[in-house]
């Protein structure tokens, strides 16, 4: 059936959702043993994604393969892999280890083993509880234990974190990482890369249904650039020596000079030559957040507010 | 497929749905049944009472003897089925409103197995309906009506077989419905606006339009017709010779007007759950589940 080598592998993948392109010619490949961040803006196409991955949503081109196999040929997709997409997707009047018992029989696993990822993801003390009646945290971890059910050698995680406290996700990522490190798949989508910064080991970064970096972390981490923050007595002469010694300066709105490239020492000697005073200077360094604001910036953002002279207006009309 | 049966059947098993629907049907069962003890009695003091010599005289029995209760178990099958028909409308209609049906696709190994592990296991359910459908009557008419108006033995077998036949389709029916119509409120309200009332009037307009036969094709007349004509041919078969249009009246009373033989019937009914329950699995299988 499925070549079990715990590859996930999204291929030019498109939906059009009507008018809308929800998901447009993605690829990415997700390796076993590491945990791949799958990040991007709310709206980025992430869960379209995810869902065209298991099969729930029929790309319109494209394709998404796990162990080498779209998932309806999975045979037993239970134990192949495991998806926590959302907390809502309990009866409210079932209680946890009835909805676990209802999905080890369609997976085909002993009932006990109900019982043993409730006690895994801490749940085992409101197991015969109605699950109408859970937080969404608590939501969260049965939609995991039900994700574990089958034992599956790929997980794939649809913003887990909401919901969970900061107890929770601190549990979830040494779990996760446990679970890549056991030669395992993990794929966990969030919009927050500094929530998973620390989880996971690779990224993968789509902006309006298109991949905008792909690759480890570390390589991100790499590829961020220092600047340094200048406030010269004369900004003009100063920007004019540095551009003349071949080097990027931007004229920042608050007066401010930023200069990439080089280090603050630079600066300093070269208004020196220039006979600029410097009145306040600053190396700064663009953190993954910004990197990634950058990255996956536009989509949405919404205009800044404007000012309030709607009165003024007014009383000129009077005038 | 046996691990998706199983599945299915515990979903069914670990929510109060089955009872909570279980109960108004008994208690719609018993009551046709008293009623139709009640009105059986009635009608037949009346008969006996006035001059309806000539009725007795071509059915060739005496009123007292007439087994009336025949014509209200059969319309009282066709009511109380209205329960197991919204349950099964429930089976899609509401994993998909509870967005549970993404796990049941997650763990099945495709649409097509989840979804006929459902038909089994309603099937089986439409047949613990029926059951109880035909227990609760047969109380209800033991109770008010006496003996000589009760159907014989392989009367009340033919009755029992027709009437887990119809809950069974019935909610085989209402299947197929509830998922071309994912929605819990539209598929039930749908259903029972049509069965009890939109039906009824297309009944009445093609009775006028002097074309009653057609009404053994629709969905409520075929299924009315599985019950009804067993009823009109337990009567019939302690009655003597009757003429047509006295089998007409007795046909209408019965529910079954313009029904074919009650095989016919449940076959025409069959045909009318395939293609629903067909329509509901190609909408199925072709939904993105968002």
């Amino acid at each position: 059936m499925h070549d079990g080598s715990g590859l996930i592998a999204v291929q030019n993948l498109t939906k059009q959702f009507g008018s809308v392109a929800a998901v447009q010619n993605l690829s990415f490949t997700v390796s076993p043993g590491s945990v791949t961040g799958f990040l991007g803006p709310n709206g980025a196409g992430k869960t379209t994604t995810l869902r065209m991955l298991l099969g729930l949503v029929k790309p319109t081109s494209g394709i998404a393969t796990i162990n080498g196999r779209p998932f309806h040929q999975l045979g037993q997709p239970g134990r192949v892999v495991g998806a926590v997409l959302e907390a809502q997707g309990f009866h409210p009047a079932r209680t946890a280890r009835n909805h676990l018992r209802v999905y080890a029989a369609a997976i085909g696993v002993p009932d006990a083993q109900a019982d043993q990822v409730l006690g895994l993801v801490g749940l085992a003390s409101a197991a015969d509880r109605n699950v109408g009646g859970f937080s969404l945290g608590m939501k969260q971890r049965l939609a995991l234990a039900t994700a574990l059910l089958g034992d599956p050698q790929v997980l794939v995680l649809d913003e887990p974190a909401n919901g969970l406290d900061p107890e929770g996700i601190a549990w979830l990522r040494t779990f996760l990482q446990s679970y890549a490190r056991m030669g395992r798949t993990v794929l966990i989508s969030s919009h927050l890369l500094a929530e998973v910064e620390q989880t996971v080991d690779q990224v993968v970064i789509i902006s309006r249904g298109q991949t905008m970096f792909y690759g480890p972390l570390d390589q991100l981490r790499q590829s961020q650039r220092k600047r340094v923050l200048v406030q010269p007595s004369d900004v003009n002469s100063l920007a004019t020596a540095l551009r003349t010694a071949g080097v990027h300066v931007e004229q920042l709105p608050d007066g401010r000079l930023a200069v990439s490239g080089v280090d603050a020492k630079y600066v300093a000697d070269t208004a020196l030559q220039a006979n600029v005073s410097i009145y306040g200077i600053q190396e700064e360094q663009v953190d993954l957040e910004q990197l990634f604001f950058q990255l996956t910036s536009g989509q949405y953002a919404g205009y800044a507010p404007a000012p309030y002279q709607q009165q003024q207006q007014q009383q000129g009309g009077w005038a | 497929m046996g691990n998706l049966v199983q599945a299915e059947l515990r979903k069914t098993t670990t929510t109060g749905l089955w009872w909570g629907l279980l109960i108004p049907t008994a208690v719609l069962a018993l009551g046709w049944g008293l009623a139709t003890g009640l009105l059986g009695q009635f009608f037949v003091d009346l008969a006996s009472s006035s001059d309806v010599d000539e009725v007795s005289d071509f059915l060739g029995v005496t009123p007292d003897q007439w087994k009336i209760s025949l014509f209200g178990i059969a319309r009282a099958i066709n009511v109380s089925t209205i329960f197991p028909l919204i349950f099964g409308a429930l089976a899609v209609s509401g994993e998909i409103q509870r967005r549970t049906i993404t796990t049941t696709f997650l763990t099945a190994p495709s649409r097509m197995q989840a979804m006929l592990a459902k038909m089994l296991v309603y099937i089986l359910w439409g047949a613990i309906y029926g059951l109880a459908i035909m227990a609760f009557i047969a109380l209800g008419v033991v109770l008010t009506s006496n003996s000589g108006q009760l159907p014989d033995a392989g009367g009340w077998a033919m009755l029992t077989l027709v009437c887990v036949l119809s809950s069974i389709l019935m909610t085989m029916f209402g299947v197929g419905v509830g998922a071309l119509i994912p929605n819990v409120a539209g598929s039930v309200v749908i259903l029972i606006l049509y069965f009890l009332v939109i039906e009824n009037v297309l009944h009445f307009v093609l009775a006028y339009l002097e074309v009653p036969s057609v009404i053994g094709f629709l969905p409520n007349g075929s299924i009315n017709g599985l019950t009804g004509s067993v009823a009109v041919d337990l009567f019939l078969s302690t009655a003597g010779v009757v003429p047509p249009e006295i089998e007409d009246v007795l046909r209408a009373i019965a529910g079954a007007s313009g029904a074919l033989d009650w095989w016919w019937s449940g076959l025409v009914f069959v045909a009318w759950a395939g293609v629903v329950f067909a329509g509901g699995w190609a909408a199925t299988q072709s939904k993105d589940i968002t």
